[in-house]
């Protein structure tokens, strides 16, 4: 098998190196063709491509052809030597098998010969037991030898299986042998293969490493030839172009220098013409140079100068910059000092805020505690007031009553002179005096109103008769009263203010004012009102309405109303009432004058400023009436359609009135308690001067004579009190006397003291005598 | 040459005429040097004139040649005195790098590896160590280490010539420690059987191999502690058989007893770095067989395994198709063993299933079409095969025809050796056809299958459009490579 293999790989190996080349160099050129027909398909494009690729081709095919023919040679080497191993393998397989069919035939004899030993050994077994029951020896001897035979031919079989397998084993022995010696042979022909390989690729190799060394040499051979072939042209062109060059360049030369002869004559007689030229030049340039000069050296001294000035100049400068830097500094500093300065101080202040705050409402706490205090103190005061004035009233009347009473006996029982009663007016007065100011009350708005409608049948004229007819029957009360004192006075306060309120404007433009703005501020009605307003009669109606208007404007009293159609007259008739303010002090003060004469000449200095303030307003009022009434008789109402604007001017500008009111009556709690107590003096001088100088002078004549008489009274009474004591006197010594007469003692005595005392009196009767 | 006659003359001139003897010794020898080469310091001795104390002061101004280079150096001295004294006082690292040169040039390589194991790295001297002591040496194979070379040969040598209950263990453990950390690759080529007979000779195995007879089982050498010592040992080939017995043979010699594979399958199992496993030529069986694919489950770093030239059999198959799908092996060789049908089925199931294993080797086994057909139907389902080699296996006809569906079916396999079946002219059409729909195989070896020349002639042009095509393909890969 070896050998088929060595034919098969031997063939190609020897012979092959030719033909292989040659079909390989012929598979090339098909190949070669091919892609050139290919390239002729494509276009004449890639023909630049193909040279390149043909002139690199050379070595590359070179090397390929080189590398194809090695890797065929080493294949078929390796081919070469592996089949050997192949061969091997493929004599042991078979071996295998071999060895595997003749095991099993070994096995196959073996058994049957022992089947066949077994049933032989059964045979004897078997005779061995038939041979007991033979008797005669000659027979037993027969079968004996039998046996014998037959065991002898068992153990001659076994023999020779035994000698079969040993003959087998010997040439088994013979074939390990031997195949030990092929195995060897078997290795050396592969040594000798990998030998002959290993030259015959060496040799290729080289041979192929020259081929392709030939091969770039010839490529580069004949690069070579190209490149100087290349070279030699491009030479040869060169130096035919150099000569022309030359021969060009000589003709140009020739002419140039002719031009230049040519250009020189004429450039030298140019020259000497400008040098002429020029240097009468130079002699004026020369001149003017010089004076250059000279202003030159003027401008420079000047210059200098300037130059100094601004140097002194920019020196102060730099100075004053740098102490205005330095300034700015310090003052930065300082601004930064402020800063931190106010920043603290701003803390300050916002603690003492803060500080002053709680003050604040703890003060106003305490305020508001002290005003609940003083409200306490002043309800007590004044009750205590009223009690001890009327203690003290109770006291002085009394004393008066008293005074009087003494006078009356005076006058009656002493002087015997009839008693006039003196006016006693103030004893009908009872608790502390109270201002009839307050007492007088002011018309609300809707009293106002319900006036001025219902005067709607009655013109004008007739309101002003019920009035002066009021005012009559009212004047003619106060005569009536005026007996008794300035109480009744009061009440006519009431009335001219009355009389300057519905003098203000006719009750007609009122109305039709009241009219107007009954049908154009519905708005300010409720709906519901409205509604319910409906079943009513006109007058009712519009009556109701205003009410409700009159509170959505927050008008109360009668003075509103007025102030309210101040704004509905027009604005030709009466200036706008922010003029009108504006112009009212001037005349104020004319009015003023009169206006305590009437008004406020029973108050005195009662006005307090509630008083004051309606003053000003009823000034202000009076004051545009009168600019009325004036201007024209009939004020001309304003426009319907402006009724809006003026209300909205008459809400802005009473707002604040009533802004002012309200701060005025927080005033008037403050003080509203305060009593007038003017009158008080009058009062009590009236009680106290209920007795006439000359009476008291009556009266200290009186008690000095009463003195008089009094002391002698008095020492009359004495003198009657000594002799009643005296006489006591004389009747108790009496009475001893008699005692010590009568005594027997006296009896028993020589000398009776009766005798003695006898003798002694008589002595002092004699004596007196 | 020159060097040691001078130090000797330099050592032989009396303490008093040191300086001119010196030179005119230098000068003499010059002269004898540039006539006859290699001068004998006797000659100079007795030619030199300052022996002659008359004669000793005389200078000889005239002379050209005369020069004070040829006074050695201090530093030479020290060299030649550091090389003398190696063995004793080693030194080496405290020297300066040329001088270091010099001296590993010129140290003996017959100094103990106690001394030089770990104090040289320079490959020179390991280099001039191999050669010293063997007269082929193959350096590519040891990844160009002449170190390394050097002691696996060394441990390679020891463990071979070891003689179990003999030789004393000391002389494995004394170098073990020294050659640890070099050692990549152990190729046992031969392990001696311990000797029965006191009279036997220790030196020439084949004789006590030849005069044992057929005695009890014995066992050899241990690889255990080895492996315990030897840190990055990644390839380890052992035969449990006597090289070279020839016309010695005993049954004998070639014993693998159950101790040796457990104790092997032991060593191999706890030695994780190892990567490459033979087992060649030992007599493996089934049952060893088992036992030491139970040890290799799960191997961490195991890729390469064979057990060729062994005598496994279907069962022992079996566990290596179990193996090939429980272990990261990626070659296994189990060429020339008892394989047959059924172990072929369970190979070709495990193969079916398997994505890591890529070179397998079936040749001379005894898979018939059976197996052959189980391990082709694997084929088809696997995608990561790329050798097989199921060569002089006793196929025929069907075979030929499957592995033709796989054939255009299959685009990972490259090399197929289908040799020494017989296939006959019709499988060969058959793989002809396969083979014309397929462009990934390279190889096909269909030599001695009587496949007909024809399709052979076809099959061959076809493979090598391929390889021109894989070729080109490569090409092109390594030039993007280096483009990108």
């Amino acid at each position: 098998m070896s050998t088929n293999g060595d034919e098969e790989e031997t063939g190609p190996s020897t012979d092959s190196a030719d033909p292989q080349e040659r079909v390989e160099a012929r598979r090339l050129r098909i190949a070669r063709r091919v892609e050139a027909r290919k390239r002729q398909e494509m276009g004449v494009d890639p023909d630049a491509k193909k040279d390149v690729k043909e002139e690199l081709s050379k070595s590359r095919k070179q090397i390929e052809e080189s590398r194809q023919r090695l890797t065929k040679l080493k294949t078929d080497g390796t081919e070469l030597v592996t089949n050997v191993e192949v061969a091997g393998d493929s004599r042991e397989s078979q071996r295998r098998l071999e060895e595997e069919e003749l095991r099993r035939q070994r096995t196959e004899r073996l058994e049957a010969e022992a089947k066949a030993s077994a049933e032989k050994f059964e045979d004897v077994t078997k005779k061995w037991d038939s041979a007991r029951r033979y008797q005669i020896p000659q027979d037993l001897h027969e079968l004996l030898m039998q046996q014998r035979a037959a065991c002898d031919q068992m153990i001659d079989e076994k023999n020779k299986l035994v000698n079969d397998l040993q003959q087998e084993l010997k040439t088994k022995d013979d074939q390990y042998v031997k195949d030990l010696k092929k195995q060897a042979e078997d290795v050396d022909l592969m040594i000798e293969r990998m030998e002959e390989q290993i030259k015959n690729l060496t040799k290729s190799y080289r041979e192929e490493l020259t081929q392709i060394d030939k091969a770039f040499e010839a490529e580069r051979g004949e690069l070579l030839e190209g490149n100087r072939k290349k070279w030699n042209q491009t030479m040869q062109t060169r130096t035919e172009k150099e000569v022309e060059y030359l021969k060009l360049r000589e003709k140009r030369v020739e002419e140039y220098e002719q031009q230049l002869q040519h250009l020189r004559v004429q450039d030298a007689e140019e020259y000497n013409m400008v040098k002429i030229k020029l240097e009468t030049d130079v002699q004026i340039l020369e001149q003017q140079l010089q004076q250059m000069r000279a202003t030159y050296q003027l401008n420079q001294e000047k210059l200098e100068y300037n130059f100094q000035v601004l140097k002194k100049r920019d020196e102060e400068n730099t100075i004053t910059k740098s102490q205005q830097k330095r300034k700015i500094t310090r003052l930065q500093d300082v601004l930064n000092n402020l800063k931190v300065k106010l920043a603290k101080q701003e803390k300050q202040y916002k603690e003492e805020n803060q500080g002053l705050t709680d003050d604040y409402k703890r003060i106003t706490e305490q305020y508001q505690e002290l005003q609940k205090k003083f409200k306490h103190f002043q309800s007590t005061d004044s009750r205590k007031f009223r009690e001890i004035w009327m203690m003290n009233e109770a006291e002085a009347k009394d004393l008066v009553h008293r005074v009087l009473e003494a006078d009356r006996i005076i006058h009656e029982q002493q002087l015997g002179l009839p008693f006039y009663q003196p006016d006693l007016w103030f004893m009908e007065n009872e608790g502390p005096i109270v201002p009839r100011q307050m007492q007088g009350a002011k018309l609300s708005a809707m009293e106002v109103v319900q006036k001025v409608m219902s005067d709607q049948g009655v013109g004008p004229g007739g309101a002003t008769i019920d009035e002066e007819e009021e005012i009559q029957e009212e004047g003619e009360t106060m005569s009536m009263a005026g007996s008794q004192g300035s109480l009744a006075s009061d009440k006519e306060q009431a009335e001219p203010q009355e009389t300057t309120v519905m003098a203000k404007l006719t009750p007609g433009t009122i109305k039709q004012i009241l009219e107007l703005l009954c049908d154009e501020s519905g708005f300010l009605v409720e709906s519901k009102l409205n509604k319910l307003l409906a079943p009513l009669e006109r007058d009712e109606r519009s009556l109701m309405k205003l009410d409700a208007i009159f509170g959505a404007l927050a008008i109360e009293t009668e003075d509103d109303v007025h102030l309210l159609a101040q704004y509905f007259v027009k604005p030709k008739a009466a200036p706008l009432p922010h003029d009108a303010e504006s112009a009212g002090p001037t005349p104020a003060p004319t009015e003023r004058t009169d206006q305590p004469t009437s008004e406020a000449g029973e108050e005195g200095e009662e006005g307090s400023f509630i008083g004051s303030e309606e003053e000003e307003l009823q000034f202000m009022m009076e004051e545009k009436e009168s600019v009325k009434t004036t201007k024209s008789e009939v004020p001309e109402l304003i426009h319907p359609n402006d009724i809006f604007k003026a209300l909205r001017t008459f809400v802005n500008e009473h707002r604040q009135q009533q802004k002012k009111e309200r701060r005025a009556s927080s005033m008037k709690f403050v003080l509203g308690e305060e009593r007038d107590d003017s009158q008080d003096e009058g009062y009590w001088r009236a009680m106290g001067g209920i007795i006439p100088e000359k009476k008291e002078r009556l009266w200290s004549a009186l008690l000095e004579g009463f003195d008089k008489y009094s002391r002698t009274l008095d020492e009359r009474a004495k003198l009657i009190t000594d002799t009643d004591a005296l006489r006591q006197q004389n009747a108790e010594l009496r009475m001893l006397l008699h005692q010590y007469v009568n005594s027997k003692v006296n009896g028993e005595l020589e000398i009776p003291p009766t005798k003695v005392l006898q003798l002694e009196f008589s002595e002092n009767q004699q004596q007196t005598a | 040459m020159a060097e040691p006659p001078l130090a000797q003359n330099g050592s032989k001139s009396g303490p008093g005429s040191v300086k001119s003897g010196k030179s005119k010794g230098g000068s003499a020898r010059s002269k004898s040097k540039g006539k006859d080469g290699v001068p004998s310091p006797v000659t100079t001795a007795k030619d030199n004139p300052s022996a002659d104390p008359r004669t000793m002061r005389r200078i000889i101004a005239e002379d050209p040649e005369w020069s004070l280079a040829t006074v050695p150096l201090l530093t030479d001295l020290c060299i030649v005195h550091i090389v003398n004294n190696f063995e004793h006082n080693p030194l080496l690292d405290e020297l300066k790098p040329k001088h270091r040169a010099k001296v590993l040039e010129k140290i003996s390589t017959n100094i103990p590896l106690k001394v030089t194991a770990h104090l040289i790295s320079d490959e020179g001297y390991w280099q001039r160590c191999c050669k010293a002591r063997w007269d082929i040496c193959d350096v590519s194979q040891y990844g160009g280490s002449w170190k390394r070379m050097y002691f696996e040969r060394n441990l390679e040598h020891i463990i071979e010539h070891f003689v179990p209950e003999r030789t004393n263990m000391d002389v494995v453990t004394d170098v073990l420690p020294l050659s640890g950390e070099y050692i990549k690759r152990l190729n046992i080529k031969q392990l001696l059987p311990p000797i029965k007979e006191e009279t036997k000779k220790d030196d020439d195995t084949s004789e006590t191999g030849s005069e044992l007879g057929d005695g009890p089982e014995v066992d050899h050498f241990e690889f255990g502690p080895v492996f315990e010592k030897l840190p990055h040992l990644e390839e380890f080939g052992v035969t449990y058989g006597v090289k070279d017995c020839g016309m010695n043979f005993e049954w004998n010699l070639f014993q693998f007893t159950t101790r040796d594979c457990l104790l092997i399958s032991k060593a191999v199992k706890s030695c994780k770095t190892l990567q490459k496993f033979h087992l060649c030529r030992s007599k493996v069986d089934d049952d060893k067989v088992r036992v030491l694919i139970s040890h290799l489950l799960d191997h961490p770093s195991l890729t390469e395994l064979d057990l060729s030239h062994n005598m496994i059999g279907d069962s022992g198959a079996r566990a290596a198709g179990k193996l090939i799908n429980r272990s990261r092996v990626v070659k296994m060789n189990l060429c020339d063993n008892k394989i047959g049908a059924p172990g072929a089925l369970a190979i070709g199931h495990a193969v079916s299933k398997n994505t890591t294993l890529k070179c397998l080797d079936l040749r001379l086994n005894r898979l018939g079409d059976d197996g052959g057909q189980a391990i082709c139907k694997a084929l088809l389902k696997n995608s990561t095969l790329t050798d097989l080699n199921i060569g002089s296996n006793n196929m025929t006809e069907p075979t030929a025809s499957i592995l033709s569906q796989v054939l255009t079916t299959n685009t990972t396999i490259r090399t197929i050796n289908l040799s020494c079946n017989r296939v006959g002219p019709d499988g060969g059409k058959q793989l002809q056809e396969g083979m014309e729909e397929n462009s990934t195989v390279l190889e096909m070896d269909l030599r001695l299958t009587e496949a007909g020349q024809e399709s052979e002639y076809c099959i061959n042009q076809i493979l090598k459009k391929n390889r021109e095509d894989d070729r080109q393909l490569r090409l092109q890969n390594e030039k993007n490579k280096q483009s990108s």
